[in-house]
């Protein structure tokens, strides 16, 4: 009806119009300009490499994405990871593939810890997490004595599901891409998602219209800690062990998808789709950078500086009067 | 001394101040009163330099001075004491007092804490207060704080030669009678030292403590009067400005509500805010709540809706008593809210109309357990055509429209939820006149389909004009109900007694 009628579009409405696209555009460029530079990083083979090695990152990314929808932070994910690295690496011997369902398992059990420090102890979500995935590394590091553990024969073999492929394309792909369509049909189905946009954007409107701002915050960190365990599951799977530190670089890379993807650090907008993009600009940046010979201890330089520009472009500051 | 010159502050198409024009002589208070809206907070920013008048001028001694910010406005002899105060609780009092002022006790690049405090104790023997300038500022009562506050811009008077005028903004309305007393008899003995401008809502302490009284309405200044010569339902009169014309607030639509009780609440208390309030509300039923601010009303609404748990008391709805400890709670039994904070909590502002309308009950919108866009869109649509709100789509994010047509997608969202007892809180607040008497149509249309409303609202006129009944609180208490048939509405003096 009242299409005529229109409304004033409020200042900055043209450019918010055009941010959704710039990390596809990124993604565009980044793959030109190394196509260029390297054409054999485009090879298949190549490729398959960057995206096996971005389907970890993205699991994780995943989790992450859920939280900081809701306007949180979770800092437990790299601990989470190597937490469940080694749970999966000490379960799998004697109780074989169960122990795949029961370490994510775990890993939710204490994500939902977290968000239940964070929200019923009225903990700010960074401290919280950061808490909690210190204990997560000091139980990791308590289990072997600091060591790692190697997957044995049996461990391997039960692993194939992740390390596997299927005509010639690697299954942890798969399982990504299942995850990330799982992903976005829950935010744009479920309850959950749709309740989750609503407290990431407005938590005092969403607190008002009867939504239990609670319960849903405890999920999303629940649902966090699940993933950065079933990430730290594909990655000993991948490695062939559990570590104390086998996911210890990840955290920035991890927070670095999201934001890159355009997800808003301070909730309510964004989604999986924008991480799955996230993800493959920053795995591509990464093996792009050891590509073109970028020393590999330089670069978390980069996915510092890539952080604080990501928030940069896309943080909403009036929703922040204070920035502290 | 300081005279305020036809100044005008337009917002948009808003006028918030039009050639307002004040003048303060020296050792004076001068009282200003307005309703919400009125322009009195417009008025204290530019005064403050916080906001730049769009035309006309500030005299100080004959001078025009152009204020360019907080800092200059103090230099010029303004000094400004918040409603909300303005102190910071973790600091001492002396710190508080010569913040951002510290320059003058710099020794040798180190602070001379005991010279500040020296400093600070000959401030606060000023205004009578005998406390340690070493307490730190949230140990203080409330009471004592507002005096500080007071100390804090009388220390203006040894940084600035120009003569000090100090703006208290309602600096009653959190404080005791005694307190006020305290307060009222050290502005006397300070009238030597400085000029006030003192805005309140009560209208007798305005009387009590004025010399002079400005009313101001709709952003101009509508009359001056001498105290002495001024009666409270005199300048009430002035303040709303307009004898009621029957008819505005739909009262030839105001229906006879039903006999049974949708809302019962029975010695309701919540500690420290309010006592002992029992209320009935019908089917069909307007019931206003009136009061000052600090009179517990707020709290009141704020309780039925769950968001401050109730200490004492049952509550009952449709028969079946409830305990509301979350919105969450209220909801489910049937409650709606419609906030005085729009856009915070009204509206999830950045997501769209139609998301925003089935937020409190996402169910009517899902088949098979997951959320049906296409039937969302429809049900959006449908009450974007019934309540006539003007949005280019369903899709529009909220923050993109109207004052007025946000307040029906507030209602809608309550529509959807089928809510049959609705807290309107404030429903009208920054409303221009055709969006405002949208809404009334809305709540005659709600109270014709049975749905029983609790009103507050910023105007006396508004809450008599819409409802069927009115409890008037005052200090926590419930000290009056009248009814306001549509044909016989009590006069605002009639609900004002039970409220001062």
């Amino acid at each position: 009806m009242a299409k005529t009628d229109m409304v004033g579009m409020a200042p900055g409405a043209a450019l918010s119009r055009v941010r959704p696209f710039t990390p596809v555009l990124l993604l565009v460029l980044l793959l030109l300009g190394i196509g260029i530079v390297e054409p054999g990083f485009l090879r298949a083979k190549d490729l398959s490499v960057v995206l096996s090695d971005a389907s970890v990152l993205f699991v994780m990314a995943t989790g992450m994405t859920l939280v900081i929808m809701l306007g949180g932070i979770d800092l437990s994910v790299q601990a989470g990871a190597s937490f469940a690295s080694m749970v999966v690496a000490e379960l799998l011997p004697s109780l074989g593939y169960a122990a795949f369902p029961l370490t994510v398992l775990i890993g939710l059990a204490v994500g939902i810890c977290s968000g239940f420090v964070h929200v019923k102890l009225r903990i700010p979500s960074f401290i919280a997490t950061l808490a909690t995935g210190g204990i997560m590394t000091g139980l990791s590091l308590l289990m072997e004595e600091g060591r790692s553990v190697a997957l044995l024969d049996t461990g391997r073999h039960e692993v194939r599901w992740i390390t596997g492929s299927i005509f010639g394309f690697p299954n942890v792909i798969l399982i990504a891409a299942i995850l990330a369509a799982g992903g976005m049909f829950v935010q744009r189905y479920t309850r959950f998602g749709r309740y989750s946009a609503a407290i990431g954007a407005g938590e005092p409107a969403a607190h008002a219209a009867g939504i239990s701002v609670d319960r849903y915050k405890i999920m999303a960190f629940g649902l966090s800690g699940a993933c950065a365990a079933f990430g730290g599951v594909l990655l000993a799977a991948r490695l062939s062990s559990g570590s104390p530190d086998l996911a210890s670089q990840l955290l920035l890379p991890t927070i670095a998808a999201v934001v890159v993807g355009g997800t808003a650090i301070t909730g309510g907008i964004g989604n999986i789709g924008l991480t799955v993009v996230g993800t493959l600009i920053v795995s591509i940046v990464r093996i792009g950078m050891t590509f073109v010979g970028v020393d590999i201890f330089a670069q978390q330089i980069v996915f510092g500086g890539a952080l604080i520009l990501a928030v940069f472009v896309t943080i909403d500051r009036s929703k922040i009067a204070i920035i502290k | 001394m300081l005279n305020v010159e036809q100044i005008s502050k337009s917002y948009g198409p808003v006028h918030a101040l039009r050639e307002v024009s004040i003048e303060v002589r020296p050792n004076e208070v001068v009282g200003l009163i307005g309703e919400n809206g009125a322009g009195k907070s417009t008025l204290m920013r530019v005064l403050a330099g916080t906001v730049r008048p769009d035309s006309g001028r500030i005299l100080i001694d004959g001078t025009s001075v152009s204020l360019r910010d907080s800092r200059h406005a103090n230099a010029c002899g303004i000094a400004m004491v918040f409603q909300e105060q303005s102190l910071l609780l973790n600091m001492s009092v002396a710190e508080n007092i010569h913040l951002a002022q510290e320059g003058e006790f710099m020794r040798l690049g180190l602070l001379d804490r005991r010279r500040m405090n020296e400093v600070a104790r000959a401030h606060l023997a000023r205004v009578g207060l005998d406390v340690d300038p070493r307490t730190k500022a949230g140990e203080l009562t409330f009471a004592a704080r507002q005096m500080v506050e007071l100390a804090k811009a009388l220390a203006l008077e040894q940084r600035t030669t120009a003569p000090l005028t100090i703006f208290l903004d309602e600096p009653t309305s959190v404080l005791e009678s005694r307190d006020i007393a305290i307060l009222f008899d050290r502005m006397r003995s300070l009238k030597s030292r400085a000029s006030f401008i003192f805005v309140s809502h009560r209208l007798d302490e305005v009387l009590e403590i004025s010399d002079r009284v400005y009313v101001l309405k709709d952003g101009a200044v509508v009359a001056e009067r001498p105290a002495a010569e001024a009666t409270v339902p005199e300048l009430h009169a002035m303040m709303v400005g307009r004898a009621l014309h029957s008819g505005y607030y739909r009262e030839d639509r105001q229906g006879v509500p039903g006999a049974e009780p949708v809302l019962e609440a029975r010695q309701l208390t919540v500690r420290g805010a309010f006592e002992s309030v029992d209320l009935t509300l019908r089917r069909g039923e307007v019931l206003g709540v009136a009061g000052v601010i600090g009179s517990g009303r707020e709290e009141l609404m704020r309780t039925l809706f769950g968001f401050l748990p109730q200490t004492g008391g049952t509550l009952k709805v449709n028969g079946q008593e409830v305990v509301l400890r979350s919105p969450t709670q209220a909801v489910a039994a049937g409650i709606g809210y419609i906030p005085r904070e729009r856009r915070v909590e009204g509206l999830v502002m950045d997501l769209s109309v139609a998301v925003n309308m089935t937020l409190a009950n996402l169910d009517v919108a899902m088949t098979h357990n997951m959320i049906d866009h296409g039937r969302e869109r429809t049900i959006a649509d449908d009450w974007i055509r019934r309540l006539h709100i003007r949005t280019p789509s369903a899709a529009q994010v909220c923050r993109n429209l109207s004052g007025g047509n946000q307040q029906k997608i507030v209602l809608a969202r309550w529509l959807t939820a089928k809510s049959r007892i609705l807290i309107l809180d404030h429903p009208t607040r920054g409303l221009d006149v055709g969006a405002k008497s949208e809404v009334y149509d809305l709540i005659r249309d709600l109270s014709a389909q049975g749905v029983g409303i609790i009103l507050t609202s910023d105007t006396l006129e508004e809450t008599i004009g819409l409802c069927h009944t009115i409890l008037v609180m005052r200090d926590g208490m419930i000290t009056g109900r009248l009814d306001a048939p549509a044909e016989a509405k009590p006069s605002q003096v009639a609900v004002l007694e039970h409220m001062v």
